[in-house]
């Protein structure tokens, strides 16, 4: 599979202090158009740096519900990732992101920093998410093996993370009886 | 006497269960910042119902002092008003909040006289900006969602009392429970309209004044994070709020119609109280969480440290 293609969007574009869902749904509405613009298979990298203050009201607004939109699948293989210079900036996203019962990885701590899991994600699919994150792809046998689970449940849990548009899927080999998948980090 | 969130429900029994037109403060020595928006909103209230109270303002010049600093006087129209030259000491005085667009505007205001005079930590000044944020568009957004509230009146203050950082956030809107009333498709509604779709919309008055209490709808919207919308997104802010403010050992008092709720550490509960509209909220926040030492006392209405700060006497006046 091809290397995505990734595009970095400055929130701070809409001010240090983003608060209302008014000024949230004005900036859904770019974000929105920025997504629409990339390749069907892009990236938008949502960058908090110079943000003093991230409210739970315009996070939801600009940016839980656009997850909302991707996890429908309106938007195709596009994701969206979150590049934040600290983890309390991200605190009351994360909080609205799991109301919403979704999640997004998000980057803390500049371009070295360590990518977690903002939102709502069980366990069990935090650890697959992993995995897949540290090996880059996989399928879901070689994912079942390492974990010590069913290919079944492993089935499900990766699924379960396309749906949420936190791995890519891949076809492999549609000749075979049932379609085989290959799993793609959308991180590195 | 003092004039705290438990001694402002004496005043508000006196006037909207007891039918009293005149209030005395004289021996008032200390408001705290809660009570003073609740007393502007009452007199607002009374003189908009068309019954203006009369009010006898404090005696003590450094309560009077404070109030003036406040705004208060200006607020409710008393017609009092300071000396030229006197200064304002206040941490922030009594502001407006009516439009959604105005509100990262009034919490940068708040954020600079806060970050003015102390040297807070970023974290906890982030998590009390977000704080700001979230209350201060309740009001735009919800206090007169019925669109039937001719001034719901949202104001807001920050008061320093030298142990805590005290913000009051306060409005003569609908209220929690008439805003949970309107929440679409509740099975109330969804009930009504299935039965009757014609009258649904004419039944839903008197459905409002009988399907939840005052006291059912602070819990609701408290413990449980429900709002006015079904979209998930929404509610679980007072709830959030509530909660990183217990976390600091600060504590909480909202009020909403005839229900009022004090949480701290310790946990709370809802009381019953005089009924009055809107909603009223008061978060305490020790100083330390802001990295501020406690001062030896606080700015307002404490010390009765003679400051004619007046050109009034003492007698009482209609507002």
């Amino acid at each position: 599979m091809k290397a995505m293609k990734a595009t970095t969007f400055e929130i701070s574009q809409f001010g240090r202090r983003l608060g209302t869902r008014l000024e949230g749904a004005a900036a859904r509405r770019v974000l929105l158009a920025a997504l629409d613009d990339l390749p069907p298979d892009g990236q938008l990298v949502l960058s908090l740096r110079g943000i003093d203050v991230l409210s739970g009201s315009f996070a939801d607004e600009a940016i839980g519900k656009i997850c909302q939109l991707l996890s429908s699948g309106i938007h195709g293989d596009r994701t969206l990732v979150v590049a934040s210079p600290s983890a309390d900036l991200v605190e009351d996203l994360s909080d609205k992101l799991a109301q919403r019962k979704l999640a997004l990885l998000c980057r803390v701590g500049g371009t070295k920093g360590a990518w977690r899991v903002l939102g709502s994600l069980a366990r069990p699919l935090v650890d697959t998410l992993e995995l897949l994150n540290e090996r880059g792809s996989a399928t879901t046998k070689e994912l079942a093996e390492t974990l010590a689970i069913l290919p079944n449940a492993c089935h499900n849990r990766v699924r379960r993370l396309v749906r949420l548009r936190l791995v890519r899927e891949e076809k492999i080999d549609v000749a075979a009886p049932h379609t085989q998948y290959r799993f793609h980090a959308i991180v590195e | 006497m003092r004039l705290t969130s438990e001694t402002i429900e004496d005043v508000l029994d006196l006037v909207f269960v007891h039918a009293e037109r005149s209030i005395d403060l004289r021996d008032v020595r200390s408001i705290d910042v809660y009570a003073l928006l609740l007393l502007d909103l009452v007199v607002r209230h009374a003189r908009e119902s068309g019954a203006p109270l009369r009010v006898t303002w404090p005696e003590s010049p450094s309560v009077r002092r404070w109030m003036t600093a406040m705004h208060f006087f200006v607020d409710v129209k008393a017609g009092l008003a300071p000396r030229p030259g006197s200064q304002p000491t206040t941490l922030m005085p009594i502001v407006s909040i009516d439009r959604e667009e105005d509100v990262s505007r009034l919490v940068g205001s708040f954020d600079a006289r806060l970050s003015d005079r102390y040297p807070m930590d970023e974290s906890p000044r982030r998590r009390f900006l977000r704080i700001l944020l979230e209350l201060f568009q309740n009001i735009p957004q919800h206090a007169n969602a019925t669109g039937d509230v001719l001034d719901p009146h949202g104001i807001a203050a920050m008061h320093d009392d030298g142990h805590s950082v005290v913000l009051a956030i306060a409005d003569k809107g609908i209220g929690l429970a008439r805003s949970l009333r309107l929440r679409p498709g509740s099975s109330e509604q969804a009930d009504l309209a299935q039965a009757d779709p014609e009258q649904a919309s004419l039944k839903q008055t008197s459905l409002e004044q009988t399907s939840l209490s005052d006291a059912d709808a602070l819990r609701a919207v408290v413990f449980d994070g429900r709002s006015r919308f079904r979209d998930p997104g929404r509610g679980h802010e007072l709830e959030r709020i509530f909660r990183l403010v217990r976390s600091w050992e600060g504590t909480v008092v909202v009020r909403s119609g005839s229900a009022l709720l004090f949480q701290s550490e310790a946990g709370g509960d809802v009381v019953d109280v005089a009924p009055f509209p809107g909603v009223q909220i008061a978060l305490s926040i020790p100083r330390a969480v802001f990295g501020i030492g406690e001062a030896a006392f606080g700015e307002g209405g404490v010390e009765p440290r003679g400051d004619p700060g007046f050109n009034e006497g003492d007698e009482g006046n209609d507002v």
